[in-house]
């Protein structure tokens, strides 16, 4: 956080579209990164931050075609054809860390734009508009995890008639509706590998090196999963959910084995070094955090873990895919995609998450309902029974990830407290 | 295995394929929910949700009898209440189909692979083949059904024909082709197309119309939009059929969920201009995210176009929907100039 402050008094009373297309900004925030001063929470976060200032840069500066995509696309698609993936999601989330949001939900509710749609989307639609994004070549969604993608980056296909192409995950995974999943992706690499200017054959090769690199990011991911199973206090929750970015967007790049390879070695050694496992001579209750969490403060976490409790897992920020095959990047690919807990139905979602509730220990679980995510509002009630009928208490928070003025501390506070009571 | 005959198959999207409903010999009938217990939903389903999606289960819940329940994987609204059904309101059948947004090569595949599933699942369960014939039938049936209902709303106004709609969605088709037009309509006032998702005919559509607007259109999932369908399916084979079918439903009039927006605005204008209306309601549920984000795109397109448009949100019961009198009175008077 230090590091966004420091890069908020620089430059936040000058911010201008021209500025996030000048080589001045992202080249002082990089050399902010490297400089000794700099002391992240973990060495990996450097890596991370490194190669989304890097990105960035070269996504405004379009010196590549630029490729939106929703949270769900397989990142590995693009990066085989060294291409530049831009996840606007994930974007609303820095606009929203760095106090940024308000200015541009307002713009979207005066584009007509309802303040009853997710906030993530209505940052972005104020942001773009106001040229804080970059522009996309092509935009590329998935129908899931929610209908808010598709219909969001329709407004840049639409006004600004940029292609859009969406891949569709069928409902049912079976042999049948996995095909016809893996030639939806063939025919969007066919049109990534036109972009990049590579021959066809020379894509297939760089594709299934991805997978490679893929599969390595992987492996170390598996590694952190398995240090937090063992020392669950490591690494806290509201961290661990800032890797989400890294999960979306870095799979196929070097970059992400860095990252997790990082991590898990720094565990290792805070692991040996003792690690911290008590608060107050007593183990800490284990929370599970379901969905995301207010970019813009922490302050849930620092009470949780001021009352005898921490986020020890998330559901959203873990590896769901089993290893790929790169000699099949189509299947294998399309079997990733479908294979996220969050396509299909509310029992798969539930089942995932009590198979986590096992594996963390967990002594109880918050579900964080943004405004206006429809797709897990919509079934909070049914693992709601589920965790019930194990024993685990859940807790239903209502709140916002990015809108800091919706944000209701004192109420979330009572709830919070209540909650550490049933524990 | 079950008999099917006089069993009812509940249905909620506009997209369901009725025909094979017919053909596997069920009563295919529209819940359109129960909007007076809405709040009942609120133990099932989160308060910022479709309220149709929530009036729908709790009609749901109060349904004991045997029935096959069908939902179209349209939305995140649609999806969680086929959810929320299967644990709540036992069903002895019930079904989800995906339904595609992009109606290209791709799309139509998935929505073929989705009716054979469909087929497979429904033979499985009342023990009996579908035949081409009984595709046939029931496509035909169908088209008299939609010829009739246009037949029928001739010159009507909007909310009649709302509630012509519903009875055709609701009815037995051999029912339904037995009513007979009632009188005709002398409809006045100020021609204006209706557009948007659900809406509740004697709630927020009556009291537009109390403000002398006449409704010569209404481009909504429970007024015209599925009746105004393009050519015909047919087939040699029962496979040909099908997919032909499938083309038909991908070559409707389509809702915001779908991503051509391009076309189903030029659609609405078409539709506008045909009617010769002056204006545009623009009016949905709350909470459908499908309109939530077409909303300034169709704003937008319709603006540049110079067509007047008035933005109106519905929660279905429309017990307060009085208060948006000001707003329509003054479109209205605009209008009027
Ligand atoms: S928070 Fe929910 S509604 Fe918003 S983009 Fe994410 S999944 Fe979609
Ligand atoms: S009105 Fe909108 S949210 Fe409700 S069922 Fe229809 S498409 Fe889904």
């Amino acid at each position: 956080m230090e590091l966004l402050e420091s890069l908020k008094d620089r430059f936040l009373d000058r911010l201008s579209p021209g500025l996030m297309r000048s080589a001045l900004l992202w080249q002082s925030a990089e050399g902010l990164v490297r400089s000794p001063l700099n002391r992240p929470g973990w060495k990996a976060d450097n890596v991370s931050l490194l190669y989304f200032l890097r990105y960035s840069r070269l996504a405004f500066q379009q010196k590549k075609p630029v490729i939106w995509a929703s949270l769900l696309f397989p990142s590995e698609l693009i990066h085989a054809g060294g291409l530049i993936p831009f996840y606007p999601e994930m974007a609303a989330a820095v606009i929203s860390r760095l106090g940024l949001a308000s200015r541009f939900l307002e713009k979207a509710a005066e584009e007509g734009l309802s303040s009853d749609a997710c906030s993530f989307h209505r940052v972005i639609w104020g942001s773009y508009s106001e040229g804080f994004m970059p522009e996309p070549q092509l935009i590329a969604t998935v129908n899931y995890l929610c209908d808010s993608a598709p219909l969001s980056f329709l407004r840049v296909s639409v006004l600004d008639n940029i292609p859009c192409r969406i891949l569709e995950v069928p409902f049912e995974e079976n042999e049948e509706s996995i095909i016809n999943l893996a030639s939806q992706i063939e025919e969007l690499a066919i049109l990534l590998a036109k972009l990049s200017g590579k021959r066809w054959e020379d894509y297939l090769k760089d594709l299934r090196e991805t997978l490679v690199l893929s599969n390595r990011a992987r492996e170390h991911l598996l590694e952190v999963e398995n240090m937090r199973r063992n020392f669950p206090y490591l690494l806290d929750g509201k961290d661990a959910l800032g890797h989400l970015s890294v999960l979306a967007s870095m799979f196929g790049h070097p970059s992400a084995i860095e990252f997790y390879k990082k991590l898990a070695k720094e565990m290792k050694e805070r692991a040996n070094e003792g690690g911290c496992t008590l608060s107050q001579g007593k183990p800490y209750r284990h929370i599970l955090w379901m969905h995301l969490k207010p970019y813009y403060s922490d302050s849930i976490f620092t009470y949780l873990k001021e009352h005898g409790a921490r986020v020890v897992c998330e559901e959203y920020n873990r590896c769901y895919w089993e290893e790929m095959d790169p000699s099949r990047p189509f299947i294998s690919l399309a079997q990733k995609l479908a294979s996220h807990f969050g396509i299909g139905p509310s029992e798969k979602r539930t089942n995932n998450i009590l198979r986590l509730v096992k594996d963390h220990r967990i002594d109880g679980a918050i579900h964080f309902n943004h405004w206006g995510c429809r797709q897990s509002t919509g079934s909070t009630l049914q693992i709601k029974q589920a965790l019930k009928e194990e024993g685990i208490p859940f807790l239903s928070l209502e709140g916002e990830c990015i809108d800091e003025r919706e944000y209701q501390e004192g109420q979330i506070r009572t709830r919070l407290e209540a909650f550490l009571e049933s524990l | 295995m079950v008999d099917p005959s006089g069993f009812e198959a509940f249905w909620f999207c506009a997209y369901t394929p009725l025909e094979i409903l017919d053909a596997a010999g069920f009563t295919p009938r529209r819940l359109l929910g129960d909007k007076d217990g809405l709040e009942e939903a609120d133990s099932y389903l989160h308060p910022a949700f479709c309220p149709y999606v929530r009036a729908c289960l709790v009609e749901g819940l109060k349904n004991p009898t045997a029935h096959a329940a069908i939902f179209v994987n349209a939305c995140d609204g649609m999806r969680r209440l086929h959810d929320a059904w299967k644990r709540l309101c036992g069903s002895d059948f019930i079904h989800l189909l995906d339904f595609p947004r992009r109606n290209d090569i791709h799309g139509l595949r998935t929505f073929q692979q989705s009716l054979s599933l469909l087929i497979d699942e429904l033979e499985k369960f009342t023990g009996k083949r579908i035949t081409l014939e009984d595709l046939r039938n029931a496509v035909n049936l169908r088209k008299e059904v939609r010829r009739h209902f246009h037949d029928l709303s001739q010159g009507s106004p909007g909310s009649e024909r709302l509630k012509l709609a519903q009875k055709a969605q609701q009815l037995d088709p051999e029912e339904f082709l037995k009513l007979r037009a009632e009188k005709p309509w002398q409809a006045e006032g100020i021609p204006l197309v209706i557009t948007g998702n659900l809406l509740n005919p004697s709630g927020l559509v009556a009291l537009v119309e109390e403000h002398g607007v006449l409704l010569v259109g209404s481009d909504l999932c429970n007024g015209e939009r599925p009746f105004m369908v393009e050519g015909e399916a047919t087939g040699d084979t029962r496979e040909e059929l099908i997919s032909s079918l499938a083309e038909q439903y991908l070559r409707r009039r389509h809702c915001a969920r779908m991503s051509d927006a391009k076309r189903r605005h030029n659609q609405l204008l078409h539709l506008i201009r045909e009617r010769e209306a002056r204006g545009v309601i623009y009016a949905s549920l709350k909470f459908c995210d499908s309109y939530i984000y077409d909303y300034p795109l169709a704003e937008k397109f319709l603006g540049n176009e110079g067509i007047p448009l008035l933005r109106l949100e519905s929660d279905y019961q429309d017990g307060h929907a009085g208060q948006l009198s000001t707003r329509i009175e003054a479109f209205v008077e605009m209008l009027r100039g």
